[in-house]
Protein backbone atom coordinates (compact mmCIF):
# COMPACT_ATOMS: atom_id res chain seq x y z
CA UNK A 1 0.00 0.00 0.00
CA UNK A 2 2.31 2.38 1.11
CA UNK A 3 5.29 1.51 -1.10
CA UNK A 4 3.66 2.43 -4.39
CA UNK A 5 3.21 6.41 -2.59
CA UNK A 6 6.70 6.25 -1.82
CA UNK A 7 8.21 5.17 -5.34
CA UNK A 8 5.77 7.78 -7.00
CA UNK A 9 7.18 10.22 -4.29
CA UNK A 10 10.84 9.97 -4.73
CA UNK A 11 10.22 10.23 -8.47
CA UNK A 12 8.14 13.23 -8.34
CA UNK A 13 10.63 14.87 -5.63
CA UNK A 14 13.39 13.56 -7.87
CA UNK A 15 11.86 15.33 -11.35
CA UNK A 16 11.00 18.84 -9.26
CA UNK A 17 14.57 18.98 -7.62
CA UNK A 18 15.87 18.88 -11.40
CA UNK A 19 13.40 21.16 -12.79
CA UNK A 20 15.50 24.63 -13.67
CA UNK A 21 12.32 26.48 -13.04
CA UNK A 22 12.77 25.84 -9.03
CA UNK A 23 15.90 27.15 -8.90
CA UNK A 24 14.37 30.54 -10.53
CA UNK A 25 12.26 30.31 -6.90
CA UNK A 26 14.89 29.59 -4.95
CA UNK A 27 16.92 32.89 -6.21
CA UNK A 28 13.67 34.91 -5.99
CA UNK A 29 13.15 33.70 -1.99
CA UNK A 30 17.13 34.64 -1.54
CA UNK A 31 16.81 37.92 -3.18
CA UNK A 32 13.62 38.79 -0.66
CA UNK A 33 15.21 37.69 2.42
CA UNK A 34 18.65 39.41 0.97
CA UNK A 35 15.65 42.49 0.31
CA UNK A 36 14.82 42.41 3.63
CA UNK A 37 18.20 43.33 5.37
CA UNK A 38 18.31 46.88 3.37
CA UNK A 39 14.72 47.18 4.09
CA UNK A 40 15.28 46.66 7.99
CA UNK A 41 17.95 49.45 7.28
CA UNK A 42 15.35 51.81 6.79
CA UNK A 43 14.04 52.03 10.10
CA UNK A 44 16.76 53.38 13.30
CA UNK A 45 14.94 51.32 16.20
CA UNK A 46 12.87 48.30 14.56
CA UNK A 47 15.64 46.84 11.91
CA UNK A 48 16.35 43.27 12.87
CA UNK A 49 11.70 42.91 12.99
CA UNK A 50 11.55 44.62 9.77
CA UNK A 51 14.01 42.26 8.25
CA UNK A 52 12.99 39.23 9.71
CA UNK A 53 9.37 39.71 9.14
CA UNK A 54 10.49 40.46 5.51
CA UNK A 55 12.34 37.73 5.74
CA UNK A 56 9.38 35.41 6.97
CA UNK A 57 7.37 36.71 4.23
CA UNK A 58 9.84 36.14 1.63
CA UNK A 59 10.16 32.54 2.48
CA UNK A 60 6.14 32.34 2.77
CA UNK A 61 5.85 33.49 -0.73
CA UNK A 62 8.31 30.98 -1.90
CA UNK A 63 7.01 28.23 -0.66
CA UNK A 64 3.40 29.38 -1.36
CA UNK A 65 4.52 29.92 -4.93
CA UNK A 66 6.52 26.38 -5.41
CA UNK A 67 3.11 24.51 -4.04
CA UNK A 68 1.02 26.39 -6.39
CA UNK A 69 2.95 26.44 -9.42
CA UNK A 70 4.50 22.82 -9.51
CA UNK A 71 1.11 21.42 -7.89
CA UNK A 72 -0.78 23.07 -10.91
CA UNK A 73 1.05 20.88 -13.38
CA UNK A 74 1.58 17.64 -11.01
CA UNK A 75 -0.82 15.46 -12.36
CA UNK A 76 -1.34 17.71 -16.15
CA UNK A 77 2.00 17.18 -16.80
CA UNK A 78 1.94 13.54 -16.70
CA UNK A 79 -1.11 13.39 -18.56
CA UNK A 80 -0.43 15.50 -21.24
CA UNK A 81 3.06 13.45 -21.95
CA UNK A 82 1.26 10.25 -21.33
CA UNK A 83 3.60 9.19 -18.80
CA UNK A 84 0.19 8.49 -16.26
CA UNK A 85 -0.66 5.47 -19.11
CA UNK A 86 2.93 3.46 -18.33
CA UNK A 87 2.13 4.82 -14.63
CA UNK A 88 -1.39 3.19 -14.21
CA UNK A 89 -0.84 0.30 -16.41
CA UNK A 90 1.59 -0.75 -13.03
CA UNK A 91 0.41 -2.09 -10.13
CA UNK A 92 -0.65 0.99 -8.30
CA UNK A 93 -4.19 2.56 -8.17
CA UNK A 94 -5.20 6.09 -9.01
CA UNK A 95 -4.99 7.09 -5.29
CA UNK A 96 -1.61 5.72 -4.53
CA UNK A 97 -0.73 7.93 -7.92
CA UNK A 98 -2.03 11.01 -6.44
CA UNK A 99 -1.06 10.52 -2.76
CA UNK A 100 2.26 9.92 -4.20
CA UNK A 101 2.57 13.00 -6.69
CA UNK A 102 1.16 15.06 -3.49
CA UNK A 103 3.77 13.55 -1.16
CA UNK A 104 6.56 14.33 -3.49
CA UNK A 105 6.10 17.92 -3.73
CA UNK A 106 5.52 17.79 -0.48
CA UNK A 107 8.90 16.95 0.05
CA UNK A 108 10.60 19.30 -2.32
CA UNK A 109 8.86 22.15 -0.21
CA UNK A 110 9.86 21.03 3.28
CA UNK A 111 13.27 20.71 1.41
CA UNK A 112 13.39 24.07 0.21
CA UNK A 113 11.85 25.78 3.03
CA UNK A 114 14.74 24.44 5.24
CA UNK A 115 17.46 25.50 3.14
CA UNK A 116 15.78 29.34 3.44
CA UNK A 117 14.88 28.79 6.75
CA UNK A 118 19.09 27.60 7.84
CA UNK A 119 19.63 31.19 5.48
CA UNK A 120 17.09 33.12 7.61
CA UNK A 121 18.26 31.88 11.00
CA UNK A 122 21.77 33.11 9.99
CA UNK A 123 20.38 36.69 9.19
CA UNK A 124 18.25 36.35 12.37
CA UNK A 125 21.15 35.43 14.98
CA UNK A 126 23.09 38.66 13.02
CA UNK A 127 20.27 41.00 13.62
CA UNK A 128 20.38 39.47 17.46
CA UNK A 129 17.05 38.45 17.52
CA UNK A 130 16.52 34.72 19.44
CA UNK A 131 16.13 31.28 17.33
CA UNK A 132 13.64 29.67 19.26
CA UNK A 133 10.33 27.49 19.29
CA UNK A 134 8.36 30.50 18.20
CA UNK A 135 10.80 31.07 15.00
CA UNK A 136 10.54 27.39 14.20
CA UNK A 137 6.50 27.91 14.35
CA UNK A 138 6.49 30.37 11.75
CA UNK A 139 7.95 28.10 9.58
CA UNK A 140 5.54 25.02 10.64
CA UNK A 141 2.28 27.41 9.90
CA UNK A 142 3.82 28.45 6.40
CA UNK A 143 4.41 24.66 5.76
CA UNK A 144 0.98 23.95 6.71
CA UNK A 145 -0.50 26.39 4.28
CA UNK A 146 1.84 25.56 1.63
CA UNK A 147 -0.12 22.06 1.86
CA UNK A 148 -2.84 23.20 1.71
CA UNK A 149 -2.48 25.70 -1.30
CA UNK A 150 -0.75 22.52 -2.78
CA UNK A 151 -3.81 19.92 -1.75
CA UNK A 152 -5.75 22.69 -3.68
CA UNK A 153 -3.61 22.65 -7.09
CA UNK A 154 -3.78 19.41 -6.94
CA UNK A 155 -8.14 19.17 -6.83
CA UNK A 156 -8.04 22.07 -9.80
CA UNK A 157 -5.24 20.34 -11.41
CA UNK A 158 -7.27 17.35 -12.03
CA UNK A 159 -9.62 18.41 -14.25
CA UNK A 160 -8.62 22.13 -15.25
CA UNK A 161 -5.38 23.08 -17.04
CA UNK A 162 -2.73 24.52 -15.16
CA UNK A 163 -2.85 28.08 -15.90
CA UNK A 164 -6.53 27.93 -15.10
CA UNK A 165 -5.22 26.04 -11.55
CA UNK A 166 -3.34 28.49 -10.69
CA UNK A 167 -5.76 31.42 -11.43
CA UNK A 168 -8.44 29.22 -8.93
CA UNK A 169 -5.89 27.97 -6.37
CA UNK A 170 -4.48 31.97 -6.37
CA UNK A 171 -7.84 33.58 -5.86
CA UNK A 172 -8.12 31.18 -2.94
CA UNK A 173 -5.18 31.83 -1.61
CA UNK A 174 -6.57 35.48 -1.11
CA UNK A 175 -9.62 34.90 -0.22
CA UNK A 176 -8.30 32.41 2.39
CA UNK A 177 -5.95 35.20 3.99
CA UNK A 178 -9.07 37.08 3.86
CA UNK A 179 -11.76 34.34 5.23
CA UNK A 180 -11.44 36.43 9.32
CA UNK A 181 -12.17 39.70 7.24
CA UNK A 182 -15.24 38.55 5.41
CA UNK A 183 -16.44 36.57 8.74
CA UNK A 184 -16.43 40.14 10.41
CA UNK A 185 -18.31 41.53 7.72
CA UNK A 186 -20.80 38.98 7.67
CA UNK A 187 -21.65 39.76 11.01
CA UNK A 188 -21.65 43.72 10.60
CA UNK A 189 -23.74 43.80 6.87
CA UNK A 190 -27.70 44.11 6.38
CA UNK A 191 -27.31 42.32 2.82
CA UNK A 192 -29.03 39.18 3.08
CA UNK A 193 -27.23 38.33 -0.38
CA UNK A 194 -23.71 39.07 1.05
CA UNK A 195 -24.42 37.50 3.75
CA UNK A 196 -25.24 34.23 2.22
CA UNK A 197 -22.21 34.18 -0.39
CA UNK A 198 -19.55 35.32 2.14
CA UNK A 199 -21.33 32.83 4.98
CA UNK A 200 -20.81 30.40 2.00
CA UNK A 201 -17.43 31.50 1.08
CA UNK A 202 -16.23 31.42 5.18
CA UNK A 203 -17.17 27.77 4.94
CA UNK A 204 -15.66 26.58 1.91
CA UNK A 205 -12.45 28.28 1.89
CA UNK A 206 -9.96 27.47 4.12
CA UNK A 207 -8.94 30.23 6.62
CA UNK A 208 -4.96 30.70 5.69
CA UNK A 209 -4.68 33.65 8.41
CA UNK A 210 -4.80 30.97 10.73
CA UNK A 211 -1.07 29.60 9.71
CA UNK A 212 -0.06 33.15 10.18
CA UNK A 213 2.36 32.79 13.08
CA UNK A 214 5.17 35.00 11.47
CA UNK A 215 4.81 37.66 13.75
CA UNK A 216 5.85 35.38 16.97
CA UNK A 217 9.21 35.52 16.57
CA UNK A 218 9.39 39.13 15.23
CA UNK A 219 7.72 40.32 18.86
CA UNK A 220 8.66 37.19 20.72
CA UNK A 221 4.89 36.40 21.71
CA UNK A 222 4.69 32.81 22.32
CA UNK A 223 1.73 30.30 20.74
CA UNK A 224 -0.26 28.62 22.95
CA UNK A 225 0.67 24.19 22.22
CA UNK A 226 -3.14 24.17 21.98
CA UNK A 227 -3.36 26.74 19.46
CA UNK A 228 -0.53 24.84 17.29
CA UNK A 229 -2.52 21.47 18.06
CA UNK A 230 -5.61 23.21 16.76
CA UNK A 231 -4.08 24.63 13.62
CA UNK A 232 -2.59 21.05 12.67
CA UNK A 233 -5.65 19.36 12.97
CA UNK A 234 -7.42 21.77 10.65
CA UNK A 235 -4.87 22.05 8.31
CA UNK A 236 -4.64 18.11 8.42
CA UNK A 237 -8.45 17.59 7.55
CA UNK A 238 -8.19 20.21 4.83
CA UNK A 239 -5.41 18.32 3.37
CA UNK A 240 -7.26 15.07 3.62
CA UNK A 241 -10.37 16.09 1.86
CA UNK A 242 -8.72 17.64 -0.46
CA UNK A 243 -6.49 14.83 -1.69
CA UNK A 244 -10.11 12.68 -1.16
CA UNK A 245 -11.81 15.00 -3.84
CA UNK A 246 -9.49 14.86 -5.89
CA UNK A 247 -9.42 10.89 -6.01
CA UNK A 248 -12.85 10.87 -6.68
CA UNK A 249 -12.63 13.01 -9.32
CA UNK A 250 -9.83 11.40 -10.79
CA UNK A 251 -11.35 7.69 -9.99
CA UNK A 252 -13.54 7.44 -12.92
CA UNK A 253 -11.82 9.53 -15.32
CA UNK A 254 -10.93 8.34 -19.25
CA UNK A 255 -7.19 9.09 -20.66
CA UNK A 256 -8.27 9.27 -23.99
CA UNK B 1 -1.89 -21.90 -17.27
CA UNK B 2 -3.81 -23.09 -20.75
CA UNK B 3 -7.04 -20.31 -20.50
CA UNK B 4 -6.34 -16.82 -22.63
CA UNK B 5 -4.41 -14.37 -21.10
CA UNK B 6 -6.94 -12.06 -22.20
CA UNK B 7 -10.29 -12.58 -22.96
CA UNK B 8 -13.17 -9.54 -24.10
CA UNK B 9 -16.40 -9.99 -24.95
CA UNK B 10 -18.74 -7.37 -26.04
CA UNK B 11 -16.62 -4.26 -25.52
CA UNK B 12 -18.44 -0.98 -26.23
CA UNK B 13 -16.93 2.44 -25.81
CA UNK B 14 -18.30 5.69 -26.43
CA UNK B 15 -16.87 9.33 -26.24
CA UNK B 16 -18.73 12.50 -26.03
CA UNK B 17 -16.81 15.23 -28.28
CA UNK B 18 -18.51 18.58 -27.44
CA UNK B 19 -21.91 17.38 -28.23
CA UNK B 20 -21.70 14.48 -30.43
CA UNK B 21 -21.53 10.99 -28.78
CA UNK B 22 -18.74 8.78 -31.05
CA UNK B 23 -19.23 5.20 -30.55
CA UNK B 24 -14.89 4.05 -30.75
CA UNK B 25 -15.80 0.32 -30.16
CA UNK B 26 -18.81 -1.44 -31.07
CA UNK B 27 -19.30 -4.65 -29.01
CA UNK B 28 -15.71 -6.42 -29.88
CA UNK B 29 -15.21 -9.90 -28.49
CA UNK B 30 -11.71 -11.74 -29.01
CA UNK B 31 -9.51 -13.70 -26.67
CA UNK B 32 -5.05 -13.69 -27.01
CA UNK B 33 -3.96 -17.26 -26.07
CA UNK B 34 -0.50 -17.54 -24.15
CA UNK B 35 2.94 -17.39 -25.75
CA UNK B 36 1.66 -16.12 -29.20
CA UNK B 37 2.10 -12.70 -31.51
CA UNK B 38 -1.61 -11.10 -31.94
CA UNK B 39 -1.43 -8.37 -34.44
CA UNK B 40 -4.33 -5.80 -33.69
CA UNK B 41 -4.79 -4.27 -36.97
CA UNK B 42 -7.09 -1.51 -38.20
CA UNK B 43 -6.95 1.99 -39.87
CA UNK B 44 -6.51 5.69 -37.96
CA UNK B 45 -9.29 5.90 -35.84
CA UNK B 46 -10.36 2.24 -36.35
CA UNK B 47 -10.68 2.08 -32.26
CA UNK B 48 -7.43 0.29 -31.57
CA UNK B 49 -5.80 2.82 -28.86
CA UNK B 50 -9.25 3.18 -27.48
CA UNK B 51 -9.39 -0.53 -27.11
CA UNK B 52 -6.28 -1.23 -25.55
CA UNK B 53 -6.93 1.85 -23.15
CA UNK B 54 -10.03 -0.19 -21.70
CA UNK B 55 -8.07 -3.17 -21.40
CA UNK B 56 -5.71 -1.32 -18.83
CA UNK B 57 -8.60 0.38 -17.23
CA UNK B 58 -7.23 3.83 -18.80
CA UNK B 59 -10.39 4.23 -19.94
CA UNK B 60 -13.33 2.83 -18.61
CA UNK B 61 -15.82 0.91 -21.18
CA UNK B 62 -19.42 1.28 -21.08
CA UNK B 63 -20.15 -2.58 -21.59
CA UNK B 64 -18.66 -5.63 -22.14
CA UNK B 65 -16.39 -8.23 -19.99
CA UNK B 66 -12.94 -8.25 -19.83
CA UNK B 67 -11.11 -11.42 -18.05
CA UNK B 68 -7.32 -11.00 -17.91
CA UNK B 69 -5.86 -14.76 -16.59
CA UNK B 70 -9.15 -15.95 -16.60
CA UNK B 71 -10.55 -13.46 -13.82
CA UNK B 72 -12.95 -10.42 -14.29
CA UNK B 73 -10.19 -7.91 -12.92
CA UNK B 74 -7.73 -6.36 -13.65
CA UNK B 75 -6.23 -6.71 -9.98
CA UNK B 76 -2.60 -5.53 -9.07
CA UNK B 77 -1.65 -9.25 -9.31
CA UNK B 78 -2.90 -9.00 -12.67
CA UNK B 79 -0.93 -5.74 -13.42
CA UNK B 80 1.96 -7.45 -12.34
CA UNK B 81 2.05 -9.58 -15.38
CA UNK B 82 1.47 -7.23 -18.04
CA UNK B 83 3.21 -4.78 -19.33
CA UNK B 84 2.74 -2.12 -21.97
CA UNK B 85 3.97 0.25 -24.19
CA UNK B 86 1.71 3.71 -24.81
CA UNK B 87 1.37 5.19 -28.94
CA UNK B 88 4.30 7.67 -28.70
CA UNK B 89 5.26 7.03 -25.61
CA UNK B 90 7.28 10.61 -23.90
CA UNK B 91 8.88 9.24 -20.93
CA UNK B 92 10.50 11.41 -18.05
CA UNK B 93 13.66 13.10 -19.96
CA UNK B 94 15.53 14.00 -16.54
CA UNK B 95 15.86 10.18 -15.82
CA UNK B 96 18.98 7.83 -17.18
CA UNK B 97 18.24 4.88 -19.14
CA UNK B 98 19.05 2.66 -15.87
CA UNK B 99 16.93 5.18 -13.44
CA UNK B 100 13.83 4.81 -15.66
CA UNK B 101 13.89 0.88 -15.77
CA UNK B 102 14.72 1.45 -12.06
CA UNK B 103 11.25 3.05 -11.41
CA UNK B 104 9.36 0.52 -13.35
CA UNK B 105 11.11 -2.21 -11.91
CA UNK B 106 10.60 -0.80 -8.35
CA UNK B 107 6.90 -0.13 -9.43
CA UNK B 108 6.45 -3.86 -10.74
CA UNK B 109 8.41 -6.09 -8.76
CA UNK B 110 9.10 -6.56 -5.02
CA UNK B 111 12.67 -7.25 -6.08
CA UNK B 112 16.23 -6.99 -3.84
CA UNK B 113 18.32 -3.88 -5.73
CA UNK B 114 20.97 -5.63 -7.17
CA UNK B 115 18.69 -8.36 -8.40
CA UNK B 116 16.99 -5.52 -9.95
CA UNK B 117 20.18 -4.07 -11.14
CA UNK B 118 21.14 -6.98 -12.67
CA UNK B 119 18.34 -6.99 -14.98
CA UNK B 120 18.12 -3.66 -15.73
CA UNK B 121 21.90 -3.96 -17.49
CA UNK B 122 20.85 -7.30 -18.68
CA UNK B 123 17.50 -5.70 -20.25
CA UNK B 124 19.52 -2.43 -21.11
CA UNK B 125 22.07 -4.43 -23.29
CA UNK B 126 19.30 -6.85 -24.86
CA UNK B 127 17.47 -3.65 -26.76
CA UNK B 128 20.78 -2.40 -27.43
CA UNK B 129 21.31 0.60 -24.48
CA UNK B 130 23.96 -0.86 -22.28
CA UNK B 131 26.32 2.05 -23.45
CA UNK B 132 23.36 4.57 -22.88
CA UNK B 133 22.30 3.82 -19.38
CA UNK B 134 23.66 7.01 -17.82
CA UNK B 135 22.61 9.23 -19.96
CA UNK B 136 19.21 11.16 -19.33
CA UNK B 137 16.65 10.07 -21.55
CA UNK B 138 16.23 13.74 -23.17
CA UNK B 139 19.38 12.81 -25.07
CA UNK B 140 18.03 9.84 -26.61
CA UNK B 141 16.61 9.69 -30.13
CA UNK B 142 13.31 8.23 -31.40
CA UNK B 143 14.40 4.60 -31.94
CA UNK B 144 16.09 4.70 -28.78
CA UNK B 145 13.20 5.94 -26.60
CA UNK B 146 10.79 3.69 -28.15
CA UNK B 147 13.47 0.65 -27.52
CA UNK B 148 13.69 1.65 -23.67
CA UNK B 149 10.23 1.97 -23.28
CA UNK B 150 9.92 -1.78 -24.46
CA UNK B 151 12.60 -2.81 -21.83
CA UNK B 152 10.37 -0.68 -19.37
CA UNK B 153 7.48 -2.90 -20.40
CA UNK B 154 9.58 -6.05 -19.74
CA UNK B 155 11.22 -5.50 -16.52
CA UNK B 156 9.01 -7.43 -14.30
CA UNK B 157 9.27 -10.65 -17.35
CA UNK B 158 5.68 -10.52 -17.37
CA UNK B 159 3.33 -13.17 -19.63
CA UNK B 160 1.60 -10.47 -21.47
CA UNK B 161 2.50 -7.67 -23.20
CA UNK B 162 0.75 -4.55 -25.01
CA UNK B 163 2.30 -2.82 -27.46
CA UNK B 164 0.74 0.47 -28.85
CA UNK B 165 2.06 0.80 -32.46
CA UNK B 166 5.25 -0.19 -30.92
CA UNK B 167 7.03 0.57 -34.72
CA UNK B 168 5.70 4.26 -35.42
CA UNK B 169 8.03 6.60 -36.60
CA UNK B 170 11.44 4.13 -36.56
CA UNK B 171 13.65 3.80 -39.60
CA UNK B 172 13.59 0.65 -41.20
CA UNK B 173 17.02 -0.48 -38.29
CA UNK B 174 14.72 0.16 -35.90
CA UNK B 175 11.30 -1.87 -36.85
CA UNK B 176 14.20 -4.68 -37.41
CA UNK B 177 15.17 -4.48 -33.93
CA UNK B 178 11.74 -3.58 -32.52
CA UNK B 179 10.49 -6.73 -34.51
CA UNK B 180 13.22 -8.97 -33.32
CA UNK B 181 12.69 -7.99 -29.66
CA UNK B 182 8.91 -9.41 -30.23
CA UNK B 183 10.24 -12.08 -31.66
CA UNK B 184 12.28 -13.00 -28.56
CA UNK B 185 10.18 -11.96 -25.90
CA UNK B 186 7.04 -14.31 -27.79
CA UNK B 187 9.75 -17.00 -27.97
CA UNK B 188 10.35 -16.87 -24.02
CA UNK B 189 6.67 -17.65 -23.96
CA UNK B 190 5.21 -14.47 -23.23
CA UNK B 191 2.19 -13.36 -25.16
CA UNK B 192 2.30 -10.42 -27.17
CA UNK B 193 -0.61 -8.42 -28.71
CA UNK B 194 0.35 -5.66 -30.65
CA UNK B 195 -1.50 -2.89 -32.53
CA UNK B 196 0.21 -1.83 -35.98
CA UNK B 197 -1.11 0.06 -39.74
CA UNK B 198 2.30 -1.47 -40.98
CA UNK B 199 1.10 -4.78 -42.27
CA UNK B 200 4.20 -6.15 -43.90
CA UNK B 201 5.44 -6.39 -40.26
CA UNK B 202 2.59 -7.45 -38.92
CA UNK B 203 2.52 -10.28 -41.82
CA UNK B 204 6.05 -11.65 -40.37
CA UNK B 205 5.54 -11.62 -37.18
CA UNK B 206 1.65 -12.61 -36.21
CA UNK B 207 0.29 -15.85 -35.42
CA UNK B 208 -2.75 -14.43 -34.84
CA UNK B 209 -4.78 -11.14 -36.11
CA UNK B 210 -7.81 -8.85 -34.47
CA UNK B 211 -8.75 -6.40 -37.07
CA UNK B 212 -11.00 -3.64 -36.53
CA UNK B 213 -12.94 -1.12 -38.58
CA UNK B 214 -14.04 1.84 -37.56
CA UNK B 215 -14.57 0.00 -34.33
CA UNK B 216 -16.27 -3.16 -35.11
CA UNK B 217 -14.21 -6.59 -35.21
CA UNK B 218 -13.76 -7.58 -38.94
CA UNK B 219 -11.47 -10.37 -38.48
CA UNK B 220 -10.05 -12.57 -35.74
CA UNK B 221 -7.96 -16.04 -36.45
CA UNK B 222 -5.39 -16.76 -38.00
CA UNK B 223 -2.71 -14.52 -40.11
CA UNK B 224 -2.62 -18.22 -42.43
CA UNK B 225 -6.54 -18.10 -42.58
CA UNK B 226 -7.02 -14.71 -43.40
CA UNK B 227 -4.25 -14.82 -46.05
CA UNK B 228 -6.20 -18.20 -47.60
CA UNK B 229 -9.83 -16.04 -47.29
CA UNK B 230 -8.36 -13.08 -49.15
CA UNK B 231 -6.62 -15.71 -52.41
CA UNK B 232 -6.76 -13.63 -55.10
CA UNK B 233 -7.13 -16.50 -57.86
CA UNK B 234 -5.24 -19.39 -59.76
CA UNK B 235 -2.90 -18.62 -62.19
CA UNK B 236 -2.39 -21.83 -64.61
CA UNK B 237 0.81 -21.28 -66.71
CA UNK B 238 0.27 -23.92 -69.92
CA UNK B 239 2.48 -24.43 -73.65
CA UNK B 240 1.62 -26.22 -77.08
CA UNK B 241 4.22 -28.35 -77.61
CA UNK B 242 6.89 -26.23 -79.49
CA UNK B 243 5.27 -22.79 -78.43
CA UNK B 244 6.18 -20.11 -75.72
CA UNK B 245 3.95 -20.78 -72.36
CA UNK B 246 0.57 -19.07 -71.83
CA UNK B 247 -0.17 -17.76 -68.43
CA UNK B 248 -3.94 -18.35 -68.23
CA UNK B 249 -6.24 -17.33 -65.17
CA UNK B 250 -8.75 -18.32 -62.76
CA UNK B 251 -11.09 -16.52 -60.16
CA UNK B 252 -10.66 -20.04 -57.54
CA UNK B 253 -9.56 -23.07 -57.76
CA UNK B 254 -13.07 -24.77 -59.95
CA UNK B 255 -12.66 -22.50 -62.59
CA UNK B 256 -9.20 -23.62 -62.94
CA UNK B 257 -10.15 -26.88 -62.96
CA UNK B 258 -11.95 -26.02 -65.91
CA UNK B 259 -8.93 -24.26 -67.33
CA UNK B 260 -6.84 -26.79 -66.65
CA UNK B 261 -9.31 -29.78 -68.44
CA UNK B 262 -9.85 -27.44 -71.46
CA UNK B 263 -5.73 -26.89 -71.92
CA UNK B 264 -5.45 -30.51 -71.37
CA UNK B 265 -8.55 -31.12 -74.65
CA UNK B 266 -6.72 -28.68 -76.75
CA UNK B 267 -3.55 -30.71 -76.29
CA UNK B 268 -1.15 -28.05 -73.99
CA UNK B 269 0.86 -29.20 -71.45
CA UNK B 270 0.13 -27.96 -67.84
CA UNK B 271 3.69 -26.35 -66.84
CA UNK B 272 2.88 -24.71 -63.95
CA UNK B 273 -0.65 -24.22 -61.80
CA UNK B 274 -0.27 -21.26 -58.70
CA UNK B 275 -2.53 -20.30 -56.33
CA UNK B 276 -2.17 -16.15 -56.37
CA UNK B 277 -1.96 -14.92 -52.42
CA UNK B 278 -2.10 -11.72 -51.77
CA UNK B 279 0.62 -9.53 -49.33
CA UNK B 280 -1.50 -8.97 -46.04
CA UNK B 281 -1.78 -5.32 -46.75
CA UNK B 282 -3.34 -6.11 -50.02
CA UNK B 283 -5.69 -8.68 -48.14
CA UNK B 284 -6.45 -6.40 -45.56
CA UNK B 285 -7.52 -3.22 -47.91
CA UNK B 286 -9.73 -5.84 -49.64
CA UNK B 287 -11.37 -7.13 -46.51
CA UNK B 288 -11.28 -3.59 -44.93
CA UNK B 289 -13.11 -1.80 -48.34
CA UNK B 290 -15.18 -5.04 -49.27
CA UNK B 291 -18.64 -4.50 -46.88
CA UNK B 292 -19.78 -8.18 -48.48
CA UNK B 293 -16.83 -9.47 -46.12
CA UNK B 294 -17.43 -7.54 -43.24
CA UNK B 295 -18.36 -9.22 -39.82
CA UNK B 296 -16.11 -11.40 -37.86
CA UNK B 297 -16.05 -15.10 -39.42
Amino acid sequence: MIRPVWIIAKNTYREIIRDRVLYGIVVFALLLIGMSVALGELSFTEQARISANFGFTGIQLSACILAVFAGSSLVSKEIEKQTILTLLARPITRAQFLVGKFTGLSLVILTIMAGLAAVLAVLVAALDLPINGAFAVALYGIVLEALILLGLALLFGSFARPMMTVTFTAALFLIGHWVGTLRFFTEKSESGVFKVIASFLTRVVPDLERFNWRTAPVYQIPVPAHEVLATTVYAAGWIVCLVAATVLVFRKRDFV
Amino acid sequence: MSGPVLSVRGLRKTYRRGLKRVEAVKGISFDIQPGTVTGFLGANGAGKTTTIKCLLNLAFPDAGEIRYFGRPELTSEAKQKIGFLPERPYFYEYLTGAEFLRFYGELSTGLKKRVLDERIEKLLKRVGLGHAKDRQLRGYSKGMLQRVGIAQTLIHEPEFIILDEPKTGLDPDGRYEVAEIIRETAKSGTAVFFSSHLLPDAELLCDRLVILKLGDLIYEGTTEKFLDRAESGVSIVVRRPGDEPEVRTAPDHAAAQAVIDEARKSGREIVEVRTQRLSLEEAFVRVAFDKKEGGAP
